[in-house]
């Protein structure tokens, strides 16, 4: 993974979406900053605290951890899948990087524009809020394991998909419900009872609620479930998506 | 003599119920520029795509100075230049990144030098730091080239690098050909226009339906064909094939 090629396509992969950081980056902090105003500051004066956390703090892993997925997923998704539109993947399929590379530099780089994104949330939602973090350790390393999951997904999908409707398929119909669903504005205690089963079998709210932990200090579920979760998640993402790759479908004719 | 640069055995690719390659078996000698003619859906660019690694054979092999292309695809590759048939362009980045990007990608660290050298041979010096998308089109078509030959191939494919672009540039193509082969680079070319394959070609390949009709050297096909032309010689082959029963 030291080779040249590989971190020829990662620093390639970097660069561009830094080239457009008006829509990888500024984009979805102006989203989860207005998230936060609305949700956090606005309505926040109204619940005041949920399980002892002011509502605004409450509310900050959720949206890193939303920003980071959605942005990890987009880049390495949309990038992949414009080479497949514009003949450039050709580039890099007659190369002699490995699969292994390839996808290494295609994920990395979607992890560092879902870090960056996640960092800046947080960084804005703290001058409000507060910069302590109860197990900062335990916060990076979720939001990496999410992002590399998440990125690993966006690969996967860009081999499968034909359009760019199918590209959005994923985030639309899963990653957004899912994540709105899975606890980032409010805890599964305050839910009727069957609501609350039925949000224990969503994987995202053990994702926020395991960096809810880790940045707050208390959670609704375990957190080894959530990390335990997080972690397969990623190694079932990278394997999913080597395999695929690995396979040719789509992209060896 | 000494062993061919690409060696092709037996090479069969079906997709579905089609068969683009139909056990073909072609050697590829060191320094000459080969000719590939035949007409659309002939599979050329399936002979082309397997030996690049860009398609999977269904049987039977191919070598790269003697190295399986599958099998051992970090050497093969490394000594393997493709110009594909569609232009593509990266849109995010200059002329000189795509170059620099390209070469890193087979593990080259480019030199100024051989930037320069390019970016000169084929006439991309003012563009150097102009975006691939403000490019014209024959401007794109020589970035392709150019995007190619950054890591110095033994063997370069050029799958019809002259389809639709004007005469001038043409011209200015085949010299540049003719200068890479006289450097040592052995020239795989498939073309539909037979002037090109009569005016550069060493020896001519014949594909239609998968199977190679004929291998010769030009010189020796067209002394034996009674003055006849490539082209007269090209639709001979291709229509009796034709006519045949599949």
């Amino acid at each position: 993974m030291s080779s040249l090629g590989f971190r020829t396509l990662l620093v390639k992969e970097i660069r561009r979406f830094l080239r457009v950081p008006g829509q990888t980056l500024a984009t979805p902090l102006l989203t989860t900053t207005l998230y936060f105003v609305v949700f956090g500051v606005s309505i926040g004066h109204q619940l005041r605290e949920v399980g002892g956390v002011p509502y605004a703090r409450f509310i900050v892993p959720g949206l890193m951890l939303m920003g980071v997925i959605q942005n990890a997923y987009l880049n390495s998704a949309s990038s992949l899948f414009v080479m497949k539109l514009q003949g450039t993947i050709v580039d890099v399929l007659v190369s002699p990087l490995s699969y292994a590379e390839i996808l290494g530099a295609f994920v990395l780089a979607a992890v560092v524009r879902g870090l960056l994104v996640g960092g800046i949330t947080f960084a804005v939602a703290a001058a409000f809020t507060g910069f302590e973090v109860a197990h900062p350790l335990l916060a990076v390393a979720v939001v990496t394991l999410a992002a590399v999951a998440f990125a690993a997904g966006g690969v996967a999908s860009a081999i499968w998909a034909e359009t760019f409707e199918q590209v959005n398929f994923f985030p639309t119909f899963f990653i957004l419900p899912l994540t709105f669903l899975g606890g980032v504005f409010f805890s599964v205690r305050m839910l009727p009872p069957g609501l609350s089963t039925v949000a224990h079998a969503n994987p995202v709210f053990y994702l926020v609620d395991v960096l809810r932990f880790a940045m707050l200090g208390a959670g609704d579920a375990s957190p080894w479930a959530g990390f335990g979760l997080v972690t397969l998640l990623a190694a079932g993402a990278l394997t999913g998506a080597y395999m695929l790759l690995r396979s040719g479908w789509r992209l060896r004719s | 003599m000494s062993e061919p640069v690409v060696q092709i055995r037996g090479l069969t690719k079906r997709y579905g119920d089609l068969l683009a390659l139909d056990g073909v078996d072609l050697d590829i000698r060191a320094g000459e520029i080969f000719g590939l003619l035949g007409p659309n859906g002939a599979g050329k660019t399936t002979l082309i795509s397997v030996v690049t690694g860009l398609a999977r054979a269904t049987s039977g092999e191919a070598r790269v100075l003697g190295r399986d292309v599958v099998r051992d695809y970090r050497f093969t590759r490394r000594n393997v230049g493709l110009v594909p048939q569609e232009i593509n362009f990266d849109p995010f980045f200059t002329v000189e990144e795509s170059l620099r990007f390209q070469a890193g990608y087979f593990d080259v660290k480019l030199t100024e030098a051989r930037l320069v050298e390019l970016l000169t041979a084929l006439d991309l010096t003012g563009k150097r730091t102009a975006s691939a998308r403000a490019l014209s089109g024959g401007m794109r078509r020589r970035l392709l080239i150019a995007k190619a030959l950054v890591h110095e191939p033994r063997v370069l494919f050029l799958d019809e690098p002259t389809a639709g672009v004007d005469v001038e540039l043409r011209r200015a193509l085949w010299s540049y050909v003719r200068t890479l082969r006289d450097r040592g680079t052995t020239v795989v070319l498939t073309t539909h226009y037979l002037e090109e394959a009569e005016a550069l070609a060493d020896r001519i390949g014949i594909i239609d339906r998968g199977r190679l009709l004929l291998v010769e050297e030009k010189a020796a096909l067209l002394a034996r064909s009674n003055g006849r032309s490539l082209e007269q010689i090209y639709v001979e082959q291709v229509g009796r094939r034709q006519a045949a029963p599949p």
